[in-house]
């Protein structure tokens, strides 16, 4: 099943005078159960294309596709219901809540949505056990190791049960053996909920567990192996 | 409330140390609304006591019984007029009153009204004025603690009155004195002892006071004549040092408030900007600005119930220890008015911060904005 689809995708700014084209007719497709890497040196426009996916950023042509919806036909008000319900971010570095505890991180998706209910409790210790981090529900993020607060981050963009997941970095400040672990948590994840998942990365290592890997510079996107 | 709840009890000290402040604001609020109703209360609670709606005074004396002098006749005249329930005498004059065995003289007022009518305050220990006991008093209880008794023998300084107390009553305070109330004839016979003191009016009386549901001043001054008469808040506005005095503390109360409002706003706009980046990652993964916005007002709403809730359990305590003879009379309505106006000021002024909360980026979430 196809859930996200980029199409012909174009993204231009104005700097001092001449335009810089950070994404170049950029298409792509991801699949659910699909986890695609792109990596590429950084200004190569990686980040850009993920916050366009992430309705973060309006592109200057071209369309996002997730689940049939076309990005571009939300209104500005309609895009935070549309990050709420259609995207999970994993964000570089966790960027968790510091007031919160690791439950709490995600049941502030669901407060965002309405209520929690006693479901959506469940749901959240199932997701944090999956992560192995069932011991860990009443910790506040500064007494977690970099790990763990990463696969917090993990559970806390699938917590929302979107279509999409996307992962920004997510094994930047990591050291290799809690990367590796990172993402194959993000994979297992991945395949067992059936997202479509596009992970942006410098970490060559880590593409082992990725479906396909798309290599961006210079704002072309282009499929390898 | 979700968040606003959870960082509180994650950032004690920060919000303790803003919900003093807010606790020290609305302690100087409450006691200064204290302060100030136990002023107007000296000043005029006689007036504020009268169960009467309208003061008929002499014309030109604008609303001051001091300069008022009118004929007690006047008062069949209006009696007559349709609009009148009922209308009473009434008299004032200061005065200093003392007693053998005590050699501190105590200034008093001493007010004329008739035995038996409607501006008689009610007694609460000895009896009723009575026209047959000439030099019978009504004293406020607060001479009681200055050392008179019912049956006392009061002398009245510079004359030879000598008045007997019959019956004590409560809260009468007049031009910021304890009052003794006399009937109309002890009263006349002390203010205008000097021949011609009283203007060459026969029976005079500083005012007549009215009883009416529906009265217009203008129409009524004509049909009367020679009168000028005010509603019993425009009487009260006119005792001497009333509207300064409450002018003052108002003016105080304005200024607290709006301090209040300054300061929750500033502090809030600082830790909104502080927290720009967890507003943006919140807005990342999905939040709007509405939700952020609730967060911050609740929060707000919270610090401040808790800090004026504080502030009045510290008033009350205060008072406790107050001085007994400080003017200071605390109402539980305006302490309720005051809690709410500062309530609402400050629920008001964190809405400074919504603008910043919705100029947030999302994209600083992603740690880089290109």
């Amino acid at each position: 099943m196809q859930r996200l689809e980029v199409k012909n995708m174009t993204k231009t700014y104005e700097e001092g005078g001449s335009t810089i084209t950070a994404l170049n007719k950029v298409s792509m497709i991801v699949e659910a159960g699909e986890l695609v890497a792109i990596i590429g040196p950084s200004g190569s426009g990686k980040s850009t294309l993920l916050s366009a996916v992430g309705a973060l950023l309006q592109p200057t042509s071209g369309s996002v596709i997730v689940n049939g919806k076309k990005i571009e036909d939300l209104k500005e008000k309609e895009l935070s219901e549309f990050r709420l319900n259609e995207i999970g971010f994993i964000l570089q570095t966790s960027n968790l809540i510091p007031y919160l505890n690791v439950l709490d991180q995600l049941l502030l998706v669901k407060k965002m949505a309405g209520k929690v209910s006693t479901v959506d409790q469940q749901f959240a210790k199932q997701l944090l056990s999956d992560l192995g981090l069932e011991k860990k529900y009443r910790k506040f993020p500064n007494e977690l190791s970099g790990g763990e607060r990463q696969r917090v981050a993990i559970a806390r963009a699938f917590m929302n049960d979107s279509s999409v997941i996307l992962a920004d970095e997510p094994t930047a400040s990591l050291d290799s053996k809690r990367a590796f672990e990172v993402v194959q948590l993000i994979s297992n994840e991945v395949k067992k909920r059936k997202k479509a998942a596009i992970m942006v990365t410098h970490d060559e290592r880590m593409l082992t567990y990725c479906d396909r890997v798309y290599r961006m510079e210079d704002g072309v996107l282009t499929l390898q192996s | 409330m979700f968040l606003a709840l959870k960082e509180i009890k994650h950032a004690k000290l920060r919000y303790t140390m803003i919900t003093m402040i807010i606790v020290l604001i609305a302690w100087l609020t409450f006691i200064l609304s204290g302060l100030g109703n136990g002023l107007s209360t000296l000043s005029a609670a006689t007036i504020k006591n009268l169960n009467a709606n309208y003061v008929v005074y002499g014309e030109g004396s604008g609303a001051k019984f001091s300069k008022s002098l009118i004929s007690a006749s006047l008062k069949e005249k209006i009696d007559l007029q349709s609009e009148v329930e009922d209308s009473a005498l009434f008299g004032s004059a200061m005065a200093a009153v003392s007693k053998e065995g005590i050699n501190e003289k105590t200034d008093i007022a001493l007010l004329g009204i008739e035995a038996g009518s409607f501006i008689e305050p009610k007694v609460i220990e000895g009896k009723k004025l009575d026209k047959n006991i000439k030099n019978g008093v009504l004293a406020n209880n607060s001479l009681q603690d200055k050392g008179y008794a019912i049956g006392d023998e009061i002398k009245v300084d510079s004359s030879t009155i000598v008045l007997k107390i019959v019956g004590f009553v409560e809260n009468e305070t007049y031009n910021h004195l304890p009052v003794l109330f006399s009937t109309v004839e002890q009263w006349r016979a002390y203010q205008f002892a000097a021949p011609g003191a009283n203007n060459g009016i026969e029976d005079v009386v500083n005012a007549i006071v009215i009883q009416s549901s529906n009265l217009d001043a203008e129409s009524f001054n004509k049909k009367i004549g020679g009168i000028e008469t005010a509603t019993k808040n425009q009487a009260i506005n006119a005792m001497p040092g009333y509207m300064e005095e409450n002018g003052t503390i108002v003016m105080m109360l304005v200024f607290l408030i709006v301090i209040s409002a300054f300061v929750i706003a500033v502090f809030f706009y600082v830790l909104t900007i502080q927290k720009s980046q967890q507003f943006g990652v919140m807005k990342a993964i999905g939040a709007n600005n509405g939700f952020l916005t609730k967060a911050i007002v609740s929060q707000v709403f919270v610090i401040s119930l808790v800090g004026i809730l504080i502030g009045v359990v510290l008033t009350y305590l205060t008072a406790l220890v107050f001085p007994a003879g400080m003017p200071f009379n605390l109402n539980p309505t305006l302490v309720v008015l005051y809690g709410f106006a500062l309530l609402l000021i400050s629920v008001l002024s964190s809405f400074v911060c919504v603008r910043q909360v919705s100029k947030v980026d999302p994209l600083t979430a992603l740690g880089r904005v290109e």
